[in-house]
């Protein structure tokens, strides 16, 4: 019998387990009083220590303060608001679009804390389900408003079989030190067709928490791509499964990331069955002394003959003091198989600022050009015109604000 | 005496992380209007020469001046330098992926033009400009719609250097070996894009390595330029008796 060491719970560990045993949610305050919040050793946290990061929890009451202004539209949207964890949206949804409160948590168990604390503060979820050829784009709209404070928020979203969607999710708010755990959970049948785009903008102060599950059946075609440029902590977790032949998936991403910020993607893809193919391409740009990690995992069972995947992970460091780690991993228990990752991590290439300064275009302005051609081929994925607009100003806003010092 | 469009004085310049010095002395005067050749060996330190003009990064000026139309330019960043009417036709083009070349152009354009205190060019009127400029150089519409020099052929990278130059009409330009990698035909339409580009105020320094280039653009003087420095100066006939004596009649090298 080996003797577990008893663990030392921090302050923001003891307020985490109150809560948790308030909502009654018994099995997750068990789990984290036995483990406490991951550190570096647990390999899934290795670059985001919560015991050192998360170092305060605020409590689980929002602040009457209202919402502020959307900080993203999109010209034509459907729009649901999720104003602190509470969603609400205007008149019926357009054909095709059936959104619907249901009981319990939309995520899967799994053994990571924030899955854990996101189902134990969840007892029910926001379904989204789309039937046939949805024209507009959905844009759930997740604000979190007034004081600090922990909301969870759980969101499914169903893509019918054949169906096609494009799915915006937004993360703003006020420059509180909120806790944000929110968990979405996409289920594609059988040849469905989804555009998913996900956009952190969280205020500074903000800790912010996203985990995605995709479960992809046959002959399902995916984009992903998710744009982070806000929160002082964020960490996405994605976990995708390929469950059904011919299906393929683009899953893509990057980071924007400027001075005191820390953002972690953690990529976790399964191709279960034969005959899946999927690209990971995730990008990184970083400025002052910010951080940006990504890491990368495919797994291809031993049957997933003739899985075709091609991970890919680049970064762009705009300073010296700009750190940026990327771990890829390849599980694979299949012989006939096509994959590959790679990875490069540098700054602005001197020969092509060279070229542009040589014709006249400033310094700052060449490095611009630079940054941007570098997200380029990202933005060039999303076809519809009003939220490719959106998307490049997003961008484009980024790249011409000054940075934090 | 009206002042020389470039002026080179005594110019040493060496690789800043390693210390050895390129080029030892270089004196070079081009006037006016006036077209110049640079002929020299391989490793000679011309492409040297005309990054030090740019102002690229790296190469450090230990001695010597360099003037503009009078004014050192030394002070200058590499933008300025070009604003200030300087332009270098790459040896080697850089490859620019996600940047449309359509994109490249107008941004340099404006940036010029910003820099001179014009007003920003207008997207029809830029539009004009580039296809009458393209039009000259046998540069199609589908080849401006790709990014910058990606997936060029050597010729279409030399051709869409001419049609930067014709573009930000430039006071000095410096070709450095813009025959290389070009067959006859395509040598002839860069050449024909380069004379028609001559004129009583823009004077050029067009470096090469072998005497065919110069029979299409026939310069006023022909320098010749050995272990970083000028040694021999002469008119368009100097090329010539290179071409026959070979360099080591000049560097006293073995060839
Ligand atoms: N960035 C550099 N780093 C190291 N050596 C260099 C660099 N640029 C030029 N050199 C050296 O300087 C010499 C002259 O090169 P270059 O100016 O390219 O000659 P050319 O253009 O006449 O062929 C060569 O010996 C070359 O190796
Ligand atoms: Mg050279």
């Amino acid at each position: 019998m080996t003797i577990a060491m008893p663990i030392r719970l921090g302050p923001a560990e003891e307020v985490l387990i109150a809560q948790l045993e308030s909502t009654g949610a018994k099995e997750a305050a068990d789990a984290l009083r036995a483990k406490g919040l991951p550190n570096r050793k647990v390999e899934a946290y290795h670059y985001t220590d919560l015991k050192t990061m998360l170092r305060d929890v605020p409590g689980t009451t929002a602040s009457a303060d209202a919402v502020s202004a959307p900080k993203f539209q999109i010209a034509g949207a459907y729009r649901v608001l999720i104003a602190n964890g509470v969603a609400s949206h205007d008149g019926t949804p357009p054909n095709g679009i059936i959104v619907s409160e249901e009981e319990g948590n939309a995520l899967n168990p799994r053994d990571d804390v924030i899955v854990g604390m996101n189902r134990g503060l969840t007892s029910s979820h926001l379904k989204v389900r789309f039937e046939g050829s949805v024209d507009p784009v959905v844009h759930l709209d997740y604000r979190l408003a007034g004081e600090a404070h922990h909301v969870a928020t759980s969101v499914l979203i169903e893509v019918a079989d054949g169906a096609t969607a494009t799915v915006v999710q937004s993360f703003s708010g006020s420059d509180a030190a909120h806790l944000g755990n929110h968990g979405t959970r996409i289920v594609l049948g059988k040849d469905a067709h989804l555009l998913h785009v996900i956009i952190d903008q969280s205020g500074m102060a903000t800790r912010h928490f996203h985990t995605m599950e995709y479960a992809i059946d046959e002959k399902v075609q995916l984009k992903t791509l998710g744009i982070n440029l806000g929160a002082g902590l964020s960490r996405t977790s994605i976990f995708g499964s390929f469950n059904g032949g011919g299906a393929h998936a683009d899953f893509s991403g990057m980071n924007l990331i400027d001075a005191r910020m820390h953002c972690d993607v953690k990529l976790d893809l399964t191709h279960a069955v034969p005959d899946t193919t999927s690209t990971e391409l995730y990008k990184a740009v970083v400025r002052g002394d910010g951080t940006s990690a990504f890491q990368g995992r495919i797994v291809v069972a031993q049957d997933a003959q003739k899985t075709d995947a091609k991970m890919m992970s680049q970064g762009l460091m705009l300073s010296d003091e700009a750190q940026i780690f990327t771990k890829p991993e390849l599980e694979i228990y299949a012989d006939d198989v096509q994959c590959g990752h790679g990875a490069t991590t540098g700054d602005l290439d001197e020969n092509s600022l060279f070229y542009l300064m040589s014709r006249g275009i400033p310094k700052d302005e060449a490095a611009g050009i630079l940054t941007c051609a570098f997200v380029q081929e990202l933005l060039d994925r999303v076809e519809d015109a009003e939220l490719n607009e959106a998307l490049t100003g997003l961008v484009d806003e980024w790249l011409t604000s000054e940075g934090r010092a | 005496m009206t002042t020389p469009m470039l002026e080179i004085r005594d110019l040493h310049v060496r690789i800043e992380d390693e210390g050895t010095e390129i080029l030892k002395g270089v004196n070079l005067t081009v006037p006016r209007g006036e077209v110049h050749a640079i002929m020299g060996r391989n490793g000679s330190g011309k492409s040297t020469l005309s990054y030090a003009i740019s102002g690229r990064e790296g190469y450090e000026i230990t001695e010597g001046d360099v003037l503009l139309d009078g004014k050192s330019i030394l002070d200058m960043e590499v933008d300025e330098r070009a604003a200030a009417g300087l332009f270098l036709a790459f040896q080697y083009p850089i490859e620019i992926p996600g940047v449309a070349t359509m994109t490249f152009l107008k941004a340099a354009m404006n940036a010029q033009r910003k820099a001179r205190g014009e007003d920003e060019l207008g997207t029809p009127e830029f539009m004009k400009e580039v296809r009458n400029a393209a039009a000259g150089l046998s540069i199609d519409n589908e080849m401006l719609k790709r990014a910058l020099n990606v997936g060029f052929s050597g010729g279409e990278k030399k051709r869409a250097e001419i049609l930067q130059m014709a573009l930000l009409k430039p006071k000095m330009c410096i070709l450095d070996e813009t025959d290389s990698g070009l067959d006859i035909d395509a040598l002839k339409v860069v050449s024909d894009g380069v004379n028609a580009l001559r004129g009583p105020d823009r004077s050029m320094l067009v470096i090469t390595h072998y005497q065919r280039l110069l029979n299409h653009i026939v310069p006023d003087r022909v320098h010749v330029f050995a272990d970083g420095r000028v040694v021999e100066s002469g008119d368009k006939d100097l090329a010539l008796e290179l071409e026959s004596k070979g360099y080591a009649a000049f560097d006293g090298k073995a060839a």
